[in-house]
């Protein structure tokens, strides 16, 4: 069973030191930036402006 | 009215009273109340000292603050436990063939549970939702099939419950059924399927008090996550 990674023997550098899946804060952030994403895609998606369909003169 | 299977799972009312009521009220009349006496009876004894083992085995693997659960999943074990029993007796109701109760016990713990994590472990809580030493391509998947199978918990917590003690109760009455439609015309066939009615009996005991267990037990489990 995993315990508590003190994370002191692993040394990240530049982004892996904020997102990683050793330590518990990196997890942590991994998973917050996760649900950001899918936060903005939904946020995206729902907030694109609907292209209204050209109307054909007879 | 041409009685169907299902219907001892209906629950009962009586001139427009539940009488689910009842049948969750009355099992606890069944157990002795602590006396003010020095020394109690044997039964009560008894019933002291097995509520205490059980809490003690229980609560091995929690910390201190998640002793304070102690009551509250002591009494739910004993709760699901004299339910389930009391519903293999014949012409009984087992209140916890219905998803409803069950959901409702779930769900509130469950999520009881999570809210301990978020509010007091915040950074621990988030961090259990990925597996330590996942690659990373894998970490965004990952992260979404974990959080699924937490919100899943609860359902799960309640439909195991559900449909463990539904179906136990439906095959006890269609064994049972089948035996007695044989008995005129098969009588020893209807004595093998009697034989078989009593060892599923007994499974059906075994599934009561280890189902109202696993529920208590995934509880603590999911506690000792959070706390």
């Amino acid at each position: 069973m995993g315990g508590h990674d003190a994370g002191s023997q692993h040394q990240f550098t530049g982004i892996a030191k904020y997102f990683n899946s050793y330590t518990i804060t990196g997890r942590r952030n991994c998973v917050l930036a996760t649900y950001a994403s899918l936060v903005a895609i939904a946020l995206f998606f729902k907030l694109k402006p609907k292209k209204q369909a050209a109307v054909t003169e007879k | 009215m041409a009685l169907s299977f299902f219907d001892q799972f209906m629950s009962p009312n009586f001139l427009g009273i539940p009488l689910i009521a009842m049948a969750i009220a009355l099992p606890w009349t069944l157990y002795p109340t602590p006396s003010t006496r020095w020394l109690s009876n044997r039964l009560l004894t008894l019933q002291n000292w097995s509520i205490n083992r059980f809490t003690q085995q229980l609560l091995l693997p929690l910390n201190q603050e998640g002793h304070k659960w102690a009551a509250l999943l002591a009494s739910l074990m004993i709760f699901l436990l004299s339910l389930n029993m009391l519903g293999l007796l014949p012409y009984t109701f087992t209140p916890t063939t219905q998803l409803s109760l069950n959901l409702g016990l779930a769900v509130p713990l469950w999520l009881a549970t999570v809210i301990i994590g978020m509010r007091n472990r915040p950074t621990h809580a988030l961090g259990h939702l990925l597996p330590e030493g996942t690659p990373s391509l894998l970490i965004p998947i990952l992260i979404i099939i974990e959080t699924i199978s937490l919100l899943i918990r609860p359902i799960a917590l309640g439909v195991r419950l559900t449909a463990n003690l539904t179906a136990g109760h439906l095959l006890i009455q269609l064994i049972a059924t089948a035996s007695f439609v044989l008995l005129p015309l098969m009588p020893t066939v209807a004595v093998l399927t009697t034989a078989l009615l009593f060892l599923l009996t007994l499974l059906e005991v075994a599934v009561a008090m280890i189902q109202a267990y696993v529920f208590v037990l995934l509880l603590s489990l999911y506690l000792q996550e959070n706390v």
